[in-house]
């Protein structure tokens, strides 16, 4: 009896399946990451360039998240980057992650625009998200409100004394402190700094199995023009815990970004 | 309790042990322990591979996982100097059922798999090792890949008070390796070196540090009848793991069980077997010992809980002999991670459960029918598990409508069943056909680890309580031939078609992301269509009388997966997948062959022995798990037995006497690098043994 249920057993194992999905037209995308200054490809460890408040300055490290990156077409239908990855970091010391080939397949067809969440939205900025580098070198402390810088613009400019002093210019979550009392215990709330973008001249075709590769420059001389003069020497090295300085750095991100080159 | 009398005492003492005993009617003899060379076939249509502890005491055994690497087909997983997991026939962690003592079973507390079962008992405490492959053998518990049977010492009985002692010292060199045992076994290995590679010594971080204690007493309330309470401890310390990306800090286990057994029962019911056990296992795991510690502290916490028991009835009716039971258990596992960054001179902490507060009950019944006609053996056997699982996690990963990890709860009734046919065509020769169906269901980690890099591959891990039960359906063919002046040898085929095989898939960034620094991504565990092992083994063995004799053994497996998704990496980046058909499964050992030759001198006292081991190159690997081809390479070891008297005993030997610098093919890799763990170059040993 048992050998006859194992054989019968042993048969019933050998079936085979099968499943056919139809697959959608589909192609890809790349982003290609550009850093100018004043139209001109970024020179790093230099004093070459001045910004609209007459500061020099030199940029010695950059490195920023970009995330929920959205495709619209014009019935307003929007394709969503979140299969594989829906945060980008780009540094511009790691030439591999200046460029992004998008995992997710894309529909083909027309595209009028992309937007973007510069930064990490509230609801995904947490800490421990990240946990290797160079990721987690963008850790924003606990006590500050926890979760990831969205940049880090490190370097240096000529102070008042024409000495050369750091700047950190950094953006992430900022703290209110009661009396303005720049202490942990009187931080009393937290405020969201990431912003939206939308990529101006940015609409593009998606053709069946091509890739199509587009160009995003972050022109750094906007950071510090408009619409508000940021003054070095005013708002000093570091600013994470200076909300009213982040506050002028997020207002003047909407026109930092623009498109380039659509291959 | 007019019959109870005491049968043995084995006190925890340093450095001796007292065994006492008080008048039984019934004389018992001791013989000293025979050795059996490979006496594989019994009578059983499947493979069975039995090893005395005479034959474990030959060499330098350091871990009980690293000596079953000599037994065909049978090879470890090494990720430090100790804890080497077991691999029968491809088949690995739970696909083999690992029972001590007669059927404690032990729930491994570290998610990378530090504490093997077989890292949970020592050598020196072992009578027997028993390897069953195949899922045939449905006593045991569910029974999948194989079973390995870890035969404790049990007491003995005296006919008057006597006082026994045994001890054991045990030195080895290139680790400065050095153990102890009396009742209380100590060992302390430091870093090995393998040979020289590109000309250079290597020495790798794989020190650890054990000790143990056992106790165990008996008593018979009737001539037939005995009951053994059993308690052991094992403590493990600072032990190392190159290839993990942490170390184990502490592991402390204890073990507990009460046997009862009834024999030469007139009527139908023989034998009656009864266990009741608990095995409770404390692991500790942290990476304060690696230069990662400065900045981000990682401390693993786990306790595994074991608790069941097994009856088992021997009946014969007519010429049918019957074997009928059930066996229950209940595992528990909870563990916590906790993690401290530092960035900026703030510290930032973290933790989350790896495991919480999970259980598995499975409650198994079996039954095994044998009997004879003429020249014909079959063997037949059932079994039917309940199996039960939840764990009070609260995490829940749903997207799109489809969760990932929610729903905690899962329940199946597995059917196994497994039928043997031997047929003799004379004294000397037979050949067998076993067929088997086991079926297992997903273990623990499978079901709800949380985040750890416990794969092959360089993932996190995330648990799925839904997945479902996989079913081995496997046939073994063997030949046997024996003669008392030829020696004896066999040979065997099998084939393996898994179905709903327990594999993995990587799971988004935007779904979840990983917890352990230097990992690619998540990988979640999910139930593939199939996948298929198959493989051949042959042995010979010289007849056991000769002067000059030897043996030799072979073995080979190949595995594969008929279609599975390869994740493209660029950087550090899964930036895109392809679909590989016919990939080679990962962590499956090349062909090799060992050759044993000895000489008896001195009336057989004195054995010398050469052993040759040739491992072939390993070029059939998985294309989705980057695994990396290895090249094959060739041993030579020495060993020499000297039996002074019936009291005391040397063995003596070389391992590695050519310093070969080679890896095994499962050996992983050094964490966070391609570099190979290499196994240790060349030793010497001496081990002295004392039994009065």
């Amino acid at each position: 009896m048992a050998i006859a249920v194992v054989i019968v057993l042993f048969l019933a194992g050998c079936k085979k399946k099968s499943d056919d999905t139809p697959i959608p037209d589909t192609g890809h995308i790349a982003f290609k990451f550009t850093h100018l200054v004043d139209g001109v490809p970024l020179h790093q460890d230099t004093f070459c360039y001045v910004n609209a408040a007459g500061n020099h300055f030199e940029i010695d490290q950059l490195m920023y998240f970009i995330s929920d990156v959205k495709l619209h077409k014009s019935d307003g239908s929007i394709q969503l980057i979140d299969d594989w990855k829906d945060i980008d970091y780009v540094d511009v010391n790691i030439p591999s992650t200046l460029m992004w080939d998008v995992f997710d397949p894309i529909p083909i067809g027309t595209y009028d625009s992309i937007s973007f969440t510069f930064g990490i939205s509230e609801a995904k900025n947490k800490s421990f998200m990240f946990v290797n580098p160079p990721e987690v070198n963008m850790m924003w402390p606990d006590v500050l409100g926890g979760g990831y810088h969205y940049m880090m613009m490190n370097g240096k400019w000529i102070d008042t004394l024409s000495i050369p002093q750091p700047f950190n210019f950094h953006l992430g979550i900022g703290q209110l402190y009661k009396h303005n009392v720049i202490e942990i215990d009187s931080i009393y709330a937290f405020v969201q700094n990431y912003f939206f973008v939308k990529l101006p001249s940015s609409a593009f075709t998606i053709e069946k199995d091509k890739t199509r590769q587009i160009e995003i420059i972050m022109n750094i001389d906007s950071w510090f023009k408009t619409p508000h003069i940021y003054d070095h020497n005013y708002w000093g090295g570091a600013i994470m815990q200076n909300q009213p300085a982040m506050q002028i750095v997020k207002e003047n991100g909407f026109d930092v970004f623009t498109t380039g080159l659509i291959q | 309790m007019r019959y109870l009398h005491l049968l043995t005492v084995l006190f925890t003492v340093p450095f001796f042990s007292v065994t006492s005993a008080q008048g039984i009617k019934d004389t018992t003899i001791h013989l000293s322990p025979v050795e059996i060379h490979d006496s594989i076939v019994k009578d059983k249509p499947f493979l069975i591979k039995t090893i005395r502890n005479e034959e474990i005491q030959k060499g330098a055994v350091r871990d009980i996982g690293d000596y079953l690497r000599s037994i065909p087909n049978v090879s470890g997983v090494r990720k430090g100097g100790a804890g080497i997991d077991p691999v029968v026939r491809g088949f690995k962690f739970s696909q083999l059922s690992v029972n001590v003592g007669g059927g404690l079973k032990v729930e491994n507390g570290c998610p990378n798999r530090m504490d093997p079962v077989t890292s949970h008992v020592e050598a020196e405490d072992i009578e027997s090792i028993e390897v069953l492959k195949g899922p045939f053998a449905l006593k045991y518990g569910p029974s999948f890949g194989g079973i390995i049977n870890l035969r404790t010492e049990n007491p003995h009985p005296f006919e008057k008070f006597e006082v026994h002692a045994n001890a054991m010292y045990g030195f080895e060199t290139n680790w400065n390796g050095q153990k102890e045992h009396l009742s209380v076994l100590g060992r302390n290995y430091g870093n090995y070196t393998s040979g020289k590679i590109e000309g250079k010594d290597t020495t790798f971080n794989t020190s650890f540090r054990k000790h143990n204690y056992t106790a165990k007493i008996g008593f018979s309330p009737t001539k037939n009848q005995s009951i053994i309470v059993s308690y052991d401890e094992i403590h493990g310390r600072d032990v190392l793991y190159p290839a993990l990306p942490m170390d184990e800090k502490s592991d402390d286990t204890r073990m507990m069980s009460v046997d009862y057994h009834l024999r030469h029962m007139p009527g139908k019911l023989k034998t009656l077997d009864i266990k009741i056990y608990q095995s409770d296992v404390n692991h500790n795991m942290d990476n304060s010992l690696r230069a990662t510690w400065a900045t981000k502290q990682m401390v693993s916490i786990v306790n595994a809980v074991n608790t069941g028991g097994r009856a088992e009835f021997g009946m014969q009716f007519s010429k049918f002999l019957i074997t009928t039971g059930l066996d229950v258990e209940n595992i528990y596992k909870d563990g916590t991670r906790t993690m401290t960054m530092q960035m900026m001179g703030t510290t930032s902490t973290k933790r989350s459960n790896l495991w919480k507060a999970a259980n598995i009950q499975n409650a198994g019944f079996f039954g095994e029918c044998k009997t004879t006609f003429s020249s014909i053996e079959l063997l037949g056997a059932i079994r039917v598990d309940f199996n039960n699982a939840d764990s009070k996690d609260t995490l829940k990963v749903i997207s799109g409508g489809i969760s990932y990890f929610d729903k905690t709860n899962s329940k199946f009734t597995n059917f196994s069943a497994s039928a043997g046919i031997t047929k003799k065509f004379s004294k000397k020769m037979k050949l067998s056909l076993a067929l088997g169906r086991g079926t297992r269901s997903p273990n623990m980690l499978e079901r709800f680890i949380k985040l750890m890099a416990v794969g092959y591959d360089n993932y996190d891990y995330l648990g799925n309580p839904q997945l479902k039960p996989e079913t081995n359906y496997e046939a073994d063919l063997t030949l046997t031939y024996s003669g008392s002046k030829t020696g004896s040898a066999y040979i065997n085929g099998f084939y393996s078609n898994v179905h709903d095989y327990i594999y993995s898939t990587m799971l988004p960034s935007t779904l979840i992301k990983p917890q352990t620094a230097g990992v690619l991504g998540v990988k979640q565990f999910v139930n593939v269509d199939y996948v298929t092992f198959m493989g051949f083994e042959f042995g010979y063995t010289s007849p056991a009388d000769l002067k000059f004799g030897g043996s030799t053994i072979g073995s080979f497996t190949y595995g594969r997966i008929p279609e599975v998704t390869k994740y493209l990496i660029t950087g550090t980046q899964v930036t895109g997948e392809t679909i590989i058909k016919d990939d080679a499964l990962s962590e499956i050992p090349p062909f090799e062959s060992t050759l044993n030759v000895f000489y008896k001198m001195v009336k057989g006292k004195l054995v010398p022995q050469l052993s040759i081991r040739a491992v072939a190159d390993q070029h059939h690997v998985s294309q989705a798990f980057y695994e990396q081809d290895t090249p094959g390479f060739g041993l030579i070891n020495f060993t020499v037995k000297y039996t002074v008297n019936k009291n005391m005993k040397v063995t003596a030997g070389i391992n590695n006497i050519l310093d070969k610098a080679y890896y095994e093919h499962l050996n992983r890799k050094i964490i966070g690098s391609t570099g190979n763990l290499y196994e240790p170059g060349r030793s010497f040993f001496v081990n002295l043994f004392l039994n009065i």
